[in-house]
């Protein structure tokens, strides 16, 4: 049934979690996932974007069952891993992995940067000791770090290096899948840069499909081929990127866009932020769920709760009134640059150009300092 | 009686170092600041961009950190070497604060509506009622609704937007001159910053208060400045007004920082980036302290350039500044290597 482009599909995905159990009477329950369909194809990067509480984080670890699903399937290579036991589930880890959000966080702190990065080899028995070893060595130095690394500890790195390892952890197994919940966004603009340049490389290096979860747009529009709104445990609207954000059809994807502060000066419509906060999941207003806060709720919006339904190829959208509504996307001229500035972002980049020709090792991270002897 | 033609805030030579380090974590900072007007100070972790918030407002504890130089004159007086009484008189009335997680910062065991009638009770010696009535106003001018109910909630049965809301309530209560916001929406969705971010604006305008704001997210800059510095490794680096940065950037620090960021055009290759990172304090250099990481640097930039004046009060620290000049002899010398 499925079509061969498609490497990762969700039906009817749900996950619910007990926040509380009175001593009498039925527990009180979050639906994190309420229902996802959604279909990832083989090769492209696909983002899911929402705000925080909208279900985006447990939707991915769902993906690669970190977490369980309440109900519904996760279909990877024609097979419902959410059935499979642990064994075999064992088997397809090492296709699907995980990139965190907080590179402080996930890596275990009493193994050197070398073990940690050798563990998934060595937990799917993977080449000898000395081929591992090489390995690791191999990969630190493809995610921009040195071999000589391997002895250290996380500790010693800095929070762009450390999301480097986790990435160099996450390739050794060498997956199909990469997934990563938020993976730039605790770091630095700058180190963010390299960062989302490192996953675009790799990805095309091994071939890698990318999924990313992230609130933060300008960073999707830059990696994403194809976007999914969530709101609220829900997916809202689903499209190819550029689509998403020249006319999106979705009122909650118009509210997000417009939204984005956009780094030039009069750029953003100011005054035009959409009211409220987003509902309690716990209970979720009836109908559709947006329409609280929505500039074009009607009587239906209330009552009868939308379903996603494809609108155009590759395009769905979850709203009654998208048919008779035109939508703002982003707002016109939030991107480029002033003619001055532009003249020195390319004095810039060819200076940068230069210098890395110069020096071929520049883009890896400086000799590491001697740390606090 | 301060003087109504100097400037609200004048900071000069600001430096603070911590313990024995050998070196400034914010070094020979400058700021001056008029009446309304809002200055973004921009820059990545650990630029010094908060040490500095933190040392105006007396917030910095001393030791382990120390003042090495500076004054800032605030209303004529100067605010880094006040008494600790005097300055507890001018904190929270003549200038606020507004940080960063309002949920560590309001204080989670005292109904909301109260702390903010303490900083009315505390400076206005308002009565109890007087107070009260004061907070329910300034609910209502912050836009949380059902604000009778909210005077009476804590800060956990708010939602983060809402908390952040009556942390601004609490900052304006006593109509300050000056407010300072660190990473205000930072940890705010973006649908509800953007809402924070007008409510902030539109209190401003209201209200004429200056306002220094402390972010690491140019968009938001864009947006709510007038003028802007821009900090790297406890130096100011660039400033000016908020047109000039975006518009005619010289520093080749803010000019990587901006290429770093993606561009919500249509999408335009790699990014580029700014090679390596900061250095730690215990290796800072001594001249320019971008230069470890500038594609521009030469052997000259061993020696600190100094902030200079490159008209309408754009300054910039930078020997190669305007770029254009400097590019051209430096391709040759690329090709000559």
């Amino acid at each position: 049934m499925s079509r061969p482009d498609i490497i990762l599909e969700t039906r009817a995905l749900k996950r619910r979690f007990v926040t509380h159990k009175p001593l009498f009477g039925a527990p009180i329950e979050v639906r994190a996932v309420d229902g996802i369909d959604l279909s990832i194809r083989r090769g492209e990067t696909f983002a899911i974007v929402g705000e925080s509480g909208c279900g985006k984080s447990t939707l991915a670890r769902m993906l690669v069952r970190l977490i369980d699903p309440s109900e519904g399937a996760v279909i990877y290579d024609n097979k419902d891993i959410s059935k499979l036991g642990q064994k075999e589930m064992r088997a397809l880890r090492s296709d699907l992995q995980f990139i965190f959000q907080d590179p402080f966080s996930s890596l275990n702190p009493r193994m050197t940067v070398g073990a940690l990065i050798e563990e998934p080899l060595r937990a799917h028995g993977i080449g000898t000791r000395e081929e591992r070893r090489v390995r690791v060595a191999d990969l630190l130095s493809r995610v921009g770090l040195m071999p000589q690394h391997a002895d250290r500890y996380p500790h010693e790195f800095s929070g762009g290096q450390r999301q480097r390892i986790g990435i160099a952890r996450a390739l050794a197994a060498s997956p199909k899948v990469l997934i990563g919940d938020e993976p730039v966004s605790a770091l630095d603009v700058s180190i963010q840069a390299q960062v989302v340049n490192l996953l675009e490389d790799l990805k095309e290096e091994f071939g890698l499909t990318l999924i990313i979860i992230a609130h933060d747009l300008a960073v999707i529009r830059h990696m994403a081929d194809r976007v999914g709104v969530m709101y609220l445990g829900e997916l809202v609207e689903v499209g190819p990127v550029d689509e998403i954000f020249a006319n999106p059809r979705h009122p909650y994807t118009e509210a997000l866009i417009a939204a984005i502060p956009v780094p030039r000066v009069g750029a953003r419509a100011k005054g035009h932020a959409v009211e409220g906060d987003p509902p309690n999941p716990i209970a979720p207003p009836p109908g559709c769920r947006f329409h609280p806060r929505c500039p074009y709720a009607e009587a239906r919006c209330r009552q009868e709760r939308p379903r996603l339904a494809p609108i155009a190829e590759g395009e769905s959208v979850a709203c009654h009134r998208h048919e008779e509504l035109s939508l703002n996307g982003l707002v016109e001229g939030a991107a480029g640059r002033a003619p001055a500035a532009e003249k020195r972002f390319n004095l810039y980049r060819a200076a940068r150009a230069t210098s890395e020709g110069a020096k071929p090792s520049d883009n890896s991270p400086p000799p590491f300092p001697s740390n606090k002897e | 009686m301060p003087d109504d033609a100097a400037p609200l805030l004048e900071v000069t030579d600001l430096s603070i170092r911590f313990g024995k380090a050998p070196t400034n974590l914010v070094d020979g900072v400058s700021l001056t600041l008029e009446r309304g007007e809002t200055l973004c100070i921009v820059g990545e972790s650990g630029c010094g961009k908060s040490l500095t918030a933190l040392a105006l407002m007396g917030l910095l504890p001393m030791p382990p950190a120390r003042l090495m130089s500076g004054r800032a004159m605030f209303e004529g007086r100067d605010l880094l070497h006040l008494p600790i009484a005097e300055l507890k008189d001018i904190r929270g009335d003549r200038m606020a604060m507004i940080f960063q997680e309002p949920m560590t910062s309001l204080n989670p065991a005292i109904k909301v509506g109260e702390q903010i009638a303490e900083a009315v009770r505390r400076h206005r010696g308002a009565s109890h009622e007087e107070a009260r009535a004061r907070a329910l106003e300034m609910l209502m001018r912050v836009r949380i609704p059902a604000p009778e109910k909210r005077l009476d909630e804590y800060p956990h049965q708010m939602s983060g937007g809402m908390r952040q809301r009556a942390m601004i309530a609490m900052a304006l209560a006593n109509d300050p001159a000056l407010l300072i916001a660190d990473e205000p929406t930072t940890a705010l969705d973006v649908t509800v910053q953007a809402q924070v971010l007008d409510l902030m604006r539109n209190l401003q305008a209201e209200s004429n208060a200056a306002l220094i704001m402390i972010t690491h997210d140019l968009g938001v800059v864009a947006e709510m400045a007038d003028k802007v510095a821009v900090m790297y490794a406890g130096r100011i680096v660039e400033a000016g007004p908020v047109k000039a940065i975006f518009d005619d950037p010289q520093h080749p620090y803010t000019i990587g920082l901006m290429s770093s960021m993606p561009d919500l055009g249509p999408r335009g290759g790699r990014l580029v980036t700014i090679p390596g990172v900061v250095p730690p304090a215990d290796a800072m250099p001594e001249g320019c302290r971008f230069a470890s990481r500038c594609p521009f640097a030469g052997p000259d930039c061993a020696e600190a350039p100094p902030l200079s004046d490159f008209g309408g009060g754009h300054r910039v620290a930078c020997w190669r500044a305007p770029l254009e000049q400097a590019a051209e002899p430096l391709q040759t010398l690329g090709g000559a290597r």
